[in-house]
């Protein structure tokens, strides 16, 4: 794909011209933070935003969203008649602008999840209309990220656009030819210089020593490293300290849980299948009919988050199930983290494998 | 078509909020009268019909002569709903619960409270009656009173969430108070009010009753991280649950214990300045 180069002071017209025919959202400073939400004018964008409280995967998997309607009936023999109709919430051409790394790691995962196998007609119908345009991470989002160990710092084959700030312009990879149209026809950029690219290789080296590394492994550890340490008495540590209250996973870009609901309309005739995000750390979430619940207790939730984000994911999908990103971390009121956690049983490792503590 | 179910609306010890919640509902949602036949409505009608089946009934019970008139109920009734926290938990009322019921009484009433008024301990309407179901809240959120509605008249049990507030507040992307150094006791609270008070900024304070996991050891380190006193810290817990907080006895997650609130206040009774709604000074 080309690289071009889009001068900082036409980002602007390109947001405007982008509003006329999509939806576009991006991050927006809040009272107390950022958040992604629906641009109105270019100047609502905070492209250097460090990190928001939910990702950017509200607008493939809404918080919310009705699957169908229903309508039931009698048929004219007297038998009971389903009328079922497919809905479709918040499919509309969208440009996610500025997704960070981390969060396009997320999108591929989802991607994978939702399109391999079952196909989710919705996730896709709104996966079909949206461009992702990220944007080059220049320096950490704050003390709780740790996109670095994961891997997740460089990105990956998810987007549209990816923006890269050098001093007074983007550069613009084209990841698809759509995002290349996407580009072309709403702003007028020019094909990046030799010199263009030098500077944009040394941006991109200048900004790794500004991440640090926070996981006293390699990221092709933690998948063995959680199959050890299963029976591991620090469950019951983290399960005794966790509220229990879900916040981990709402805010995780790689969480793809949902609960499904039917409703009735008032008329008692009609009604809808929606369905809402749901939470692995929940204590309802594994009760099956009859009162059994596979997850009771509080530490075998914790442990199967860390189980999910360490291992299976990567299992299953091939893709990493923790970015790094730090979410659970900055909504956690209990201080349990990820890489305290993986530290910590590490830390156990190496005191059993050494040989003079006779392990 | 088969009859409507008949459906009455009672009042025990309460501000009556939940009721009037219930006639802003009915005016968004016109269509349940389509579905009910409301027989009794002391806060929106004057008929009194005693053939009802399903008896919503708001308050707490605070005096012995309000159990005869729930047993009542409860005998006529298929279906008895607890509305709101005074029903579901004992609620704000039970705040006086903590403190001996002749010193509440002076307080409240002046020094002749006791001969005048009756009054004990609050509790919710469950200690006196078997309850079927409870719509927490104060007040109770009108769309949830409507699906509720919904569901008992489709022969579903109604479900309300059992996980805490934190959810709602995380898919609203509410910035979390407690992160912000405010205190919220949403952590060990029922979700289903969609993190109203969160949302607009208030910390949470436990109206739909406590989590079934609460992390009470917990909160009260979040809370104690804010500067706020044990002291305090007990008034938070106990502003809307302190009928349960008691009934959990020696395990109460009270500094001061369940029962004696602030020990101060009680040895001086008579020193307490007038309550906002104390009788006048009888001489």
């Amino acid at each position: 794909m080309s690289l071009y180069i889009l001068p900082k002071e036409r980002l602007p017209g390109f947001v405007d011209n982008l509003r006329a025919g999509f939806r576009v959202v991006g991050p927006v400073r809040t009272e107390t933070g950022f958040a992604f939400d629906t641009i109105h004018s270019a100047d609502e964008l905070a492209l250097d935003y460090p990190t928001t409280i939910l990702p950017p995967k509200k607008y493939l998997l809404p918080q919310r969203e009705t699957l169908f309607t229903f309508h039931t009936g009698t048929s004219e023999q007297g038998a009971r008649q389903i009328d079922v109709q497919p809905a479709f919430e918040d499919v509309q051409p969208t440009v996610i602008l500025g997704v960070h790394t981390c969060d396009m790691h997320g999108i591929m995962l989802y991607d994978k999840v939702f399109t391999e196998g079952y196909r989710d007609e919705h996730y896709i119908a709104r996966r079909e209309q949206t461009y992702i345009v990220g944007i080059e991470c220049l320096r950490p989002c704050d003390e709780a990220s740790f996109c670095k160990d994961m891997g997740t710092l460089t990105a990956p084959p998810v987007y549209d656009l990816h923006m890269t700030a050098v001093d007074g312009m983007y550069l613009i990879d084209t990841g698809t030819e759509k995002g290349e149209r996407l580009l072309l026809s709403n702003v007028e950029v020019h094909l990046a210089t030799t010199e263009d690219i030098r500077r944009l290789s040394q941006t991109l080296s200048a900004k790794w020593p500004h991440f640090r590394h926070r996981l006293k492994m390699t990221k092709d550890q933690i998948p063995s490293l959680m199959t050890i340490n299963y029976g591991s008495n620090i469950w019951d540590t983290l399960g005794e300290r966790c509220l229990a209250c879900g916040s981990c996973t709402n805010v995780c870009p790689t969480c793809f849980c949902f609960d499904v609901q039917d409703e009735m309309d008032l008329n008692m005739s009609e009604g809808q299948r929606s369905r809402i995000w749901d939470s692995c750390q929940l204590h309802e979430f594994a009760l099956v009919a009859g009162g059994h619940n596979f997850r009771g207790s509080k530490a075998s939730r914790v442990r199967h988050r860390m189980m999910r984000k360490g291992k299976y994911i990567q299992q299953v999908h091939s893709l990493t199930g923790c970015t790094g990103c730090g979410r659970c971390q900055r909504a956690c009121l209990v201080d349990i983290t990820i890489p305290g956690t993986l530290n910590a049983l590490y830390d156990e490792m190496q005191i059993d494998l050494n040989p003079a503590t006779g392990a | 078509m088969p009859p409507k179910p008949k459906i009455a609306f009672f009042d025990f010890t309460s501000c009556e909020g939940c009721q009037l919640t219930v006639v802003d509902a009915l005016q968004t949602h016109l269509g349940l009268l389509d579905l009910v036949e409301i027989v009794q409505f002391r806060e929106a009608m004057s008929e009194r019909g005693e053939d009802y089946q399903i008896a919503f009934i708001e308050g707490s019970c605070t005096r012995e002569s309000d159990e005869a008139r729930l047993r009542a109920i409860r005998a006529q009734a298929a279906v008895v709903i607890a509305l709101g926290a005074c029903a579901h938990l004992g609620g704000v009322n039970s705040m006086k619960n903590r403190w001996p019921i002749e010193n509440v009484q002076t307080y409240v009433y002046g020094k002749h409270g006791r001969e005048r008024y009756e009054s004990y301990p609050a509790r919710p309407i469950s200690a006196v009656i078997e309850v079927d179901y409870a719509i927490p809240g104060c007040p109770i959120d009108r769309l949830e009173f409507i699906r509720f509605v919904q569901k008992l008249l489709q022969g579903r049990k109604p479900k309300l969430p059992d996980y805490p507030l934190c959810v709602e507040c995380k898919l609203a992307e509410n910035a979390c108070l407690n992160k912000l150094g405010q205190p919220c006791l949403g952590p060990v609270t029922l979700a289903g009010c969609d993190a109203v008070c969160p949302s607009y900024g208030d910390g949470c304070e436990a109206c739909r009753g406590f989590a079934p996991e609460a992390n009470f050891a917990h909160m009260r380190e979040i809370l104690q991280g804010h500067g706020l006193s044990e002291v305090e810290i007990d008034a938070q817990f106990t502003m809307f649950n302190a009928y349960q907080l008691k009934a959990m006895g020696a395990n109460a997650p009270l500094s001061t214990g369940a029962g004696n609130g602030s020990r101060r206040r009680t040895a001086d009774a008579e020193k307490l300045p007038s309550s906002t709604f104390a009788a006048p000074k009888e001489t």
